[in-house]
């Protein structure tokens, strides 16, 4: 055969399924899509309270571009979000690190943290805006209450659980307290600490917004419950898809982050890591 | 719940109350220790009393609202009611959708990327719009429960029923069993633990649905009571109402801590023993 | 051909050394006496409960004795020293770390990594036939490769007196074998006392040069075995009348005492 590409059925036929799934997703929603929209136009759904999508399309332009308003809000929001959650899951996990080294401050904090637990700490809103005042200062607290506790109930857990074998084995090799912190149980935590993490941002977030329902002076949560008392329902949706973005893009990113920070737990890191420290020691 | 509270909630059931009694007392008195320390803080102005009231102050509250004027159980039922019907209908949703999901590939496939955008936007963004369109009373907190709750138990229960394993379904098939009876003697039971961890999370996620829910617009309810109080500057009746919720919070979770136990009785030591017990007593009334 | 490496000089010796939990309640391991000299390969087999693996983490410092003394180049056992190096049943490698890191993790623990340390560690993984993996991770790894490591990161740790419980206990038959053979090679070559752990009667005779054959309930030492064969030993030995005599022989002081 003088043709140099190989002719590969299976794959060919995996190539056809993919095209023919993506096509069906893409007609799913543009179906859904139409029918929201033609819905709304012949009035089943009233347009006050079902906005069509091209009404949202529409308010998202002029939110975005041509009044700009949103700017300056999501910025707000995601100033507070970052400062919150850095402060909250700093403070959380080097908590949860000290608890976890000290098994008799364990067992006395225990109870309290379960009661801790129990209660819906986002609930603590109106009263830390009662006792700071409105303003950022109460909204970065409330954020760093709800993204304190993930991290440090998994810092504890990371700290705490770590694998006995691995324990004997380095005791075995005489290791220092400090050798088996640095080289055992730090590493061992890692995957269970970032997964708390993930937690917090995504709670941090969440406390955001109800702190600005609360406080309704700016940031996107403000926006939404502003648009929605004014039955400005295609704007509000506007600010909620926004917000959709917003959160499927700290999921990827902390995704990433966690790939990249745990690397041996997923293929793709350990091959990555692999090759790099195979080329850091050349000549062997 | 957390790995911390269900291990703790399983560890003092096996013990008796002799025991437990002398297990509690230094937790006690760490926190009457506390509890005076803070008193004394508030007393001498260390602490200011407008920001974090004193714990007299508190106690005063907890009795006017829970025995001199009772006002707390209505709005308790409120929010109770708010959490638990939210988390049913969440619940009843998150199950048959998941249950479709495992059964027929299709269906997951082409609703996955609809769920991963309700996951992946704050629940908590929605609040206003639920509220425009179920109105004030309790018909917006029960949904926005519902909108809260349903992912984590979805992707629970789906996660329980995807994980197949192939030497347990073998042994079914050969011995003759078909399809509809393997899913039901098999892959449900097997799915039951995930399933019980994402109601769980479901609970409690539906309890802050209907909390945060109350806070925007309700007449009703403790986190209502709670606002209504933090406005009014009533820190000590505020925090009174707030241990109210981690009240619901901790019955809400041992009800399910319960059924966990019971329905899923293979994965805890003690239960094993007793179900043990239980079945070899019926076989002996059956064989007498 | 050597008919034996073992010399005279006693390396490991105990006397009345005895293991028990829960203040007396449970005797781990009964008042063994015994000398190991320098280079011999001992097995220790016996069921579950026999004490085997108690004895082999007294050797290790691991635990601390309830009575009687066991000392290593005639120092007793107090903790964990460098002279006596421990296996585990299961390979227990970092999951973090590359093959070569998982070896290099003693010599790292007990100061600077030199560039003949990394040399000397990828030897080692050329030892155990793993060239091709010095950068592999341990999920990349078989279970039996998994266990070549953590052999090769035994033997980085220079350590004399080697204690291996049950190392091969989780593999196939094939890959215990080779690693068996393998590991007499070697053992053989840097000249190191062995003690090795198990519950298979053929894998304990045919490793070593004497067996301690425990019995549980109270967990002790039964019978020291002498094994002569010569070496190197062929597994075809396995098959001979008088490697099978000693089996019957293990399996009688085993039965007796069931």
């Amino acid at each position: 055969m003088s043709n140099s590409q190989t002719f590969n059925p299976a794959k060919t036929n995996r190539a056809h399924l993919g095209r023919k799934r993506a096509l069906l997703h893409v007609v799913i929603f543009s179906t859904l899509i139409v029918s929201w929209e033609t819905g709304s136009r012949i009035g089943l759904l009233d347009p006050l309270f079902y906005p069509s999508p091209s009404s949202i399309l529409n308010s998202a332009w002029t939110i975005y571009v041509a009044n700009a308003t949103i700017w300056y809000h999501l910025y707000a929001t995601l100033g507070l979000v970052f400062l919150g959650f850095l402060a909250g899951s700093i403070f959380g996990t080097g908590l949860g690190a000290i608890v976890g080294f000290n098994s008799v401050v364990r067992r006395f904090l225990k109870p309290y943290v379960i009661v801790l637990e129990a209660t819906p700490r986002i609930a603590v809103a109106p009263l830390l805006i009662a006792a700071l005042g409105f303003g950022s200062a109460s909204k970065i607290a409330i954020i760093m209450l709800v993204c304190f506790f993930a991290p440090f109930i998994n810092t504890l857990s990371g700290v705490v659980n770590v694998n006995e074998d691995k324990l004997e084995l380095f005791k075995s090799l005489r290791a220092s307290k400090l050798q088996i912190l640095k080289k055992l149980v730090l590493p061992e935590a890692i995957p269970v600490m970032m997964a708390g993490e993930r937690l917090a941002l995504t709670a941090a977030l969440s406390g955001a917004l109800v702190a600005e329902f609360i406080q309704r002076d700016k940031g996107l949560g403000s926006m939404i419950l502003i648009y929605t008392r004014n039955l400005n329902m295609a704007s509000a949706f506007a600010c909620i898809f926004t917000l959709t973005v917003i959160g499927f893009l700290i999921f990827r990113g902390m995704e990433w982050l966690d790939h990249r920070i745990a690397f041996w737990k997923n293929e793709a890191g350990l091959a990555r890591v692999s090759t790099k420290r195979a080329r850091k020691m050349e000549g062997f | 719940m957390s790995v911390v509270s269900s291990e703790a909630a399983r560890e003092q059931s096996r013990v008796p109350i002799g025991v437990k009694f002398f297990q509690l007392a230094p937790h006690f008195a760490l926190f009457v220790f506390l509890l005076i320390i803070w008193e004394v803080a508030v007393a001498t102005d260390l602490i200011k009393s407008i920001m974090i009231p004193a714990p007299s102050a508190i106690v005063a509250s907890i009795i006017e609202l829970y025995f001199t004027k009772g006002t707390i159980y209505y709005h308790f039922g409120i929010t109770f009611a708010e959490a638990v019907l939210g988390f049913t209908i969440g619940a009843a949703i998150a199950v048959i959708l998941a249950v479709s999901s495992a059964l027929s590939e299709p269906f997951k496939r082409y609703i996955a990327p609809y769920a991963i955008l309700l996951n992946v936007t704050p629940g908590i963004a929605l609040t206003p719009v639920i509220i425009a369109w179920f109105g004030y009373g309790m018909g917006s907190k029960i949904a926005l429960a519902a909108v809260l709750c349903f992912f984590p138990i979805y992707v629970n229960t789906l996660t329980g029923l995807i994980q197949r394993d192939e030497d347990r379904e073998d042994l079914f098939r050969s011995l003759g069993a078909a399809d509809i009876l393997i899913f039901t003697k098999l892959r449900l039971p097997s799915a039951l633990p995930m399933f019980f961890a994402g109601l769980k999370i479901g609970l409690t996620t539906a309890l802050i649905g209907a909390v945060v829910a109350e806070f925007s617009q309700a007449t009703d309810g403790v986190g209502v009571l709670m606002n209504r109080f933090s406005f009014q500057l009533n820190m000590a009746s505020s925090i009174a109402t707030l241990l109210s919720m981690t009240l619901i919070g901790l019955i809400l979770f041992y009800t399910m801590e319960f059924l966990d136990d019971r329905i899923v009785f293979w994965r805890r030591e003690a239960r094993r023993a007793s179900v043990s017990w239980a079945k070899r007593r019926a076989y002996k009334r059956r064989v007498k | 051909m050597d008919k034996s490496i073992v010399s005279d000089d006693v390396v490991v010796r105990a006397n009345g050394l005895g293991k028990s939990f829960g203040e007396g309640a449970v005797i781990a391991l009964e008042k063994a006496s015994f000398d190991i000299k320098r280079g011999s390969f001992v097995s220790l087999v016996g069921p579950s409960g026999c004490g085997k693996s108690t004895l082999l983490r007294l050797i290790s410092g691991l635990i601390e004795k309830s009575s009687g003394s066991v000392q290593v180049h005639g120092d007793e056992v107090q903790a964990p020293r460098p002279e006596v190096a421990m296996m585990f049943q299961k390979a227990t490698l970092l999951d973090w770390r590359t093959s070569l890191e998982n070896v290099l993790l003693p010599t790292e623990l007990n100061g600077n990594v030199t560039r003949e340390d990394e040399q000397k560690a990828a030897d080692l993984l050329r030892l155990v036939g793993l060239k091709d993996f010095l950068f592999s991770f341990p999920s990349q790894l078989s279970g039996g490769m998994q266990q070549r490591v953590a052999l090769a990161r035994l033997l980085q740790t220079g350590a004399d007196v080697l204690l291996l419980d049950e190392p091969f206990g989780a593999l196939d038959e094939f890959t215990r074998d080779r690693l068996n053979v393998e590991l007499m090679r070697i053992v053989g070559e840097v000249g190191a006392t062995t003690l090795f752990v198990t519950h298979n009667i053929t894998e304990a005779i045919y490793l070593a040069d004497q067996v301690f054959v425990m019995t549980p309930r109270p967990g002790r030492i039964a019978e020291i075995i002498n094994v002569d064969f010569e070496r190197p030993r062929p597994l075809s030995i396995q098959t001979t009348p008088e490697f099978n005599k000693l089996v019957a022989h293990v399996r009688d002081v085993l039965g007796e005492d069931h």
